[in-house]
């Protein structure tokens, strides 16, 4: 068999290893195999359609790769090792009786209908909470921030949504969130963006 | 969109004739008996009689396994933890004799467990059913493959490290194949053709002198390499060839003051690239004889239905079938589609262990459905006033190795081909051909795009030639209310495509395009400007479309509610749960979806809905319990119009068979007539008012105090209903408890409260319902099959595009749309799927491109970094708006709209590259290299 290595890390906030793993094992494999974590979708396999992003931390003090999504199915493991990792999984709290607390991300796309069948979707949150985190520390003028918003999102492919509610909800949270925007503030943004859903009639 | 679907009646029917036990459910409840299910138990979505966000939202936005490729036996309870992986093979190309497969490469230690070939399925008695339609499993040594892409054999590891290690060694590995001499493919029959001839009579809404509705659609005859067309003088279909003749003849030699524009169209293979790759899970256990199955397919009983009897067939004993279904999502692509029977070969050969079978995004590329690429050949004459006199088109469309949905794809392609105009003459002709490219199926559109995007372009190729203004010379010869369709079938309801177009004239992007593209071509140096519009109108359902819906009240005032509806992206369940508060003052408390057990419901069918003459289903009707259909496959341009209809009626007769006697008690109760005796009451007084019931002037009712007096009293606390549509709703009569009425449904059942006298409950023997045979049933005539479609949704889409003149790029700088869809039931799923739909229509336009042949995606060389797909960059993202419609009224019915929305964007950004460089093409996708040749 190929070579191997012993894997240890921090996913979402618990150790996990030390586990003896193929050296050349793809982190989405990890995920799903070994630790039964499948939220971080895989539909390319190339590494282009960002459905399996995560987060990883170097554990360097000021190192933007924490802030920087990597596609999961073509980062090796062994990359991983050592590191703190994020998922999916790990994007929520819990109200300590078992049920999920959003994320300032995860609830604008609930109340902006972002997503429909959702295969994407966790790429999407992993993307959108990167762009909070490095806008916490580097924010931007307001009226960059529907440019930095479709840089920051760009690389995530949906067949679904067309997008247009995703943006919206991101640049929504970036512009109602306190310390991500310099500039004087325009009253709050909140409606979404693209066709205007008439009345009901 | 014609399709074939197995009732839950027939699949229990051969399950209980062939001695098994079958079971078909949905993931999420089977899940409540395996795992935590995520979906449902979050109460957030619907608080303070707001709709906060999906039902499903939290689960999905938390990455929760909703999808069946999420799940691992280990996740399943009941299954060994231990999982085995599976891999199809594919044959890469389809023109030598395909002799041997070598695994050598493998070497001994990598050797899959188990491998199975077209030998071993045949030893051990393993078919595909229906195999004209799905294709034959595997591939056949020592014959050329009938198509690229075609699996070969299916190997199986049962530890995932050799499984990994091995499917590296086997990607893209073309030493595997053994390969003989270059070979032609055998002749094939077509895959079906059909002519639609109409001529009318001096009035459109008149009598036609002609049409398929008044007298038949010309059926080419089929020989074994192709189709022939009958000749003028045939006995059956001579005056229609006769009729079709004589049009293109006037073509041909046109009158003065005539003009005739005839142009040919190409458009691509596209691959709707689902985001969830085909995958399932299996188990087999022998010694029970039970098979397991996990699947993502929109078509649940039809596989459960073959898999009984391919089981039944073979030497696999077959006691128990488990068929599971995943939240999925396809855009047609898992509709019908052979890859849940792999899995489930899978699962039989599997040796006792659990096994996962994933296509990677290169195999999904190889064997997953494509949208039909067609030739098309349009002709439009035009009289000196801009009035459109005669309209022929003949699509040849190439259906790939395997028939699957291709002789409907065209038929329904073609007959949607005139968009949203009026033609006196028509003539509408189609074939879908066999050939080696990737099986073709039911994309999203199901043909239309294809065809109506190459009349959007030759209308404004037209308006061009004849010096008019698009928008006027569309709105001069818009169909309205009460024309005729090509196929003679007048237009369900108000057609209000003309009320777009008059918004659309006025837009300010219109109106200033001239100006607008002079001071952008003198400000952008290299970059050409221009403006593009196109309008199309689309039917939506299958011309056979049936649900089931139940819905309670408990005595505590719960309202329960099973429905048929699964959820594939779209929302529908989210839908399905609001559109009973007009009835019932509010949602749905409880629910459970994708439901396929229905014993309240104890109807039969032959599931014949196209084919049955009308004799027969004359016969067949008089059975209360006899049904067309009992459902329809899921697709998400169906839902909002088929299934709120089953829902409303289901809610409507629960307010009118129980609630609202049991509030005429109340408010007559306390002697005197109470306070209802000085105001008379109707039904139709019936109001909610802040989830309580009044009529008139009569006290507010609480729907618990309604529920508890409805259960005291015995009346109808639960109903069931079962709904067919043939462009037009079935109607029957009932008598429930002495009063008769007619509704639009075919099948009733009722549940009566705790209260109800024996007799009563003594009939509550169909899953505790009392079945309600029908007094007289009408169904719509079968003739209406002919229609094609009467059910439209209207939709335009104007486009503002750059072209660089050195790349040939072209970009979206914005867009706007316009849409009309009846009521909408929850406006941000309507936007959702109007922003999806034109990200759809905007890569069929610029992007997607499949080439067919050798280098086409059979070959498993296609993977999404070549296949490009529309980012947040390409379609506008910030710059896009849109109008719905305003409803007619409150009781305007809400229409499918999740597949019109991407048509008009596809034709608009061809017609704004000719704006922008004065010259057209006739190819899609518009790419920077046909851009720049037009240049």
């Amino acid at each position: 068999m190929a070579d191997r290595i012993t894997f240890e890390a921090t996913v979402n906030g618990q150790k996990v290893g030390p586990l003896d793993i193929p050296a050349d094992l793809m982190l989405t494999e990890l995920l799903h195999e070994y630790l039964g974590l499948t939220g971080t979708r895989v539909a390319c396999g190339q590494g282009v359609c960002r459905a399996c992003s995560v987060l990883i931390d170097d554990g360097v003090a000021g190192s933007a790769a924490a802030l920087t999504p990597l596609p999961a199915c073509v980062t090796g493991a062994a990359y991983a090792s050592g590191k703190s990792i994020r998922t999916i999984e790990g994007m929520a709290g819990d109200d300590g009786q078992g049920n999920p607390v959003p994320s300032a991300i995860q609830q604008a796309f609930l109340d902006h209908f972002s997503f429909q069948c959702s295969f994407c979707t966790p790429g999407f949150v992993i993307s959108a909470q990167a762009l909070v985190e490095r806008l916490e520390r580097a924010p931007v003028p307001r009226d960059q921030v529907e440019d930095t918003v479709l840089a920051a999102m760009n690389e995530n492919i949906c067949r679904c949504t067309g997008y247009v509610r995703y943006l919206g909800a991101v640049r929504d949270v970036v512009l109602n969130t306190p310390g991500l925007t310099t500039g004087d503030p325009e009253p709050a943004v909140t409606a979404a963006a693209g066709p205007a859903a008439g009345g009901r009639g | 969109m014609p399709a074939k679907d197995i009732s839950r009646r027939q699949f229990l029917g051969t399950a209980a004739a062939l001695g098994v036990i079958a079971v078909v459910r949905p993931l999420a409840p089977a899940e409540a008996a395996m795992m935590p299910s995520a979906v449902g138990r979050d109460p957030q979505w619907f608080q303070g009689g707001r709709l906060r966000y999906r039902r499903d939202g939290m689960a999905k936005v938390t990455g929760s396994k909703v999808f069946s490729l999420d799940m691992r036996a280990r996740d399943v309870e009941g299954w060994p933890d231990r999982q085995s992986h599976a891999m199809t093979l594919h044959l890469p190309r389809a023109d030598r004799v395909w002799q041997a497969l070598d695994l050598s490469v493998l070497g001994d230690a990598l050797q899959p467990d188990v491998l199975i070939d077209d030998a071993r399925l045949a030893a051990d008695g393993i078919e595909m059913q229906e195999a004209d339609f799905y294709g034959r499993f595997f591939a056949v040594r020592g014959q050329v493959p009938g198509m690229m892409g075609q699996p070969a054999a299916l190997a199986i590891w049962h530890d995932y490290e050799r499984f990994r290690a091995a499917r590296k060694l086997l990607q893209f590995n073309d030493a595997i194949w053994v390969w003989g001499d270059e070979a032609p493919q055998p002749p094939r029959k077509s895959y079906g053709g059909a002519q639609f001839v109409r001529i009318a009579g001096p009035d459109p809404r008149g009598a036609d002198e002609f049409s398929p509705m008044k007298n038949y659609i010309i059926w080419p005859e089929e020989t074994d390499r192709d189709i022939k067309w009958p000749d003028d003088d045939h006995p059956v279909f001579g005056q229609a060839r006769r009729h079709a003749a004589q049009l293109h003849a006037e073509f041909a030699t046109p009158p003065a003051g005539m003009q005739v524009f005839a142009r040919h169209y190409s458009s691509q293979s596209v691959d709707p690239a689902a985001m969830e790759p085909e995958n399932g899970l299996a188990w087999y256990d022998p010694a029970a004889g039970a098979l397991n199955v996990i699947g993502a397919t929109q078509s649940p009983y039809t596989v459960a239905e073959h898999l009984l009897a391919m089981v039944k067939a073979s030497r696999f004993a077959l006691n128990k079938l488990d068929f599971v279904t995943g939240y999925t999502v396809g855009y047609g692509q898992k509709e019908h589609q052979p890859f849940p029977y792999y899995v489930a070969v899978a699962g039989l050969y599997a040796q006792g262990n659990p096994v996962r079978l994933v296509l990677d995004r290169w195999q999904h590329f190889q064997f997953a459905l494509k949208r039909h690429p067609f030739e098309t050949d349009m002709t439009i004459s035009v009289d000196a006033d801009g009035v459109f006199q005669g309209f022929a088109c003949e699509m040849i469309g190439d259906g790939g190795g395997v028939m699957n949905f291709s002789p409907s794809v065209g038929t329904v392609a073609v007959t949607a081909a005139q968009s949203i105009y009026y033609f006196p003459k028509s003539d509408l002709k189609c074939e879908v051909r066999p050939s080696v490219n990737v099986t073709a199926g039911s994309m999203r559109g199901y043909g239309t795009l294809q065809s109506m995007a190459a009349t959007e372009m030759l209308v404004d190729e037209i308006a061009t030639e004849t010096g008019r203004d698009a928008i006027a010379l569309r709105r001069i010869n818009v169909l309205k209310s009460g024309m005729k369709n090509t196929q003679g079938a007048v237009p369900s309801g108000h057609l209000r495509i003309d009320e777009i177009l008059a918004l659309a004239e006025n837009d300010p992007l219109w109106t200033n395009r001239a100006a607008r593209k002079a001071e952008y071509e003198a400000a952008n140096p290299g970059t050409l400007y221009g403006v593009g519009f196109a309008a199309v109108q689309k039917d939506f359902g299958t011309g056979a479309e049936a649900a089931i819906v139940q819905i309670e009240i408990t005595p505590q005032g719960r309202l329960q509610m099973r429905h048929v509806s699964a959820e594939i992206g779209c929302g529908s369940t989210t839908a399905q749960l609001l559109v009973v508060q007009p009835w019932l003052g509010r949602p749905a408390d409880d629910v459970e979806f994708s439901v396929m057990h229905w014993p309240q419901m104890p109807v039969h069918t032959q599931d014949q809905p196209y084919s049955t003459p009308q004799e027969e289903e004359n016969r067949l009707a008089q059975d209360p319990a006899w049904v067309p259909r009992i459902t329809s496959p899921r697709s998400a341009s169906n839902s909002a119009y088929y299934f709120t209809h089953a829902t409303q009626q289901a809610a409507q007769l629960l307010l009118r068979l129980g609630l609202w006697d049991a509030a005429l008690s109340i408010w007559s109760g306390g002697g005197d007539g109470g306070q209802a005796l000085a105001e008379p009451l109707e039904l139709s007084d019936a109001r909610w008012f802040e989830g309580r019931l009044t009529a008139r002037s009569m006290e507010p009712l609480s729907l618990e105090r309604l529920a508890e007096r409805a259960h005291q009293m015995g009346l109808v606390t639960g109903v069931c209903v079962h709904t067919f549509n043939r462009w037009a709703w079935a109607e029957a009569d009932f008598n429930v408890n002495g009063q008769t009425f007619r509704a639009p449904v075919d099948a009733l059942s009722v549940r009566y409260g705790d209260g109800a006298p024996p007799d009563r409950k003594a009939a509550m023997t169909a899953g505790g319902y009392a079945f309600i045979p029908r007094l007289r049933v009408l169904y719509p005539p079968v003739q209406r099959n002919n229609a094609g479609t009467v059910y439209y949704a209207p939709c335009a889409t104007m486009v503002e595009m750059s072209v660089a003149t050195g790349s040939g790029e072209a970009r979206l700088l914005s867009h706007k749309s316009w849409l009309e869809c009846g009521t909408q039931i929850v406006p941000e799923l309507v936007s959702g799927q109007m922003q999806g739909g034109i990200a759809m229509g905007i890569g069929h336009a610029l992007y997607e491109d499949l080439p067919l042949g050798p280098e086409g995606p059979g070959n498993g060389k296609w993977g999404l970094s070549r296949y490009l797909l529309p980012r947040a960059a390409d379609v506008a993202v910030w710059t896009q708006t849109g109008h719905v419609l305003p409803a007619l009224s409150e009781q305007d019915p809400p229409k499918g709209m999740a597949e019109v929305v991407m048509i008009p964007v596809v034709a608009a950004c061809g017609n704004a590259i000719a704006h922008a460089t004065g010259k057209r093409l006739y190819r899609t996708p518009f790419t920077p290299e046909r851009i720049r040749e037009l240049l």
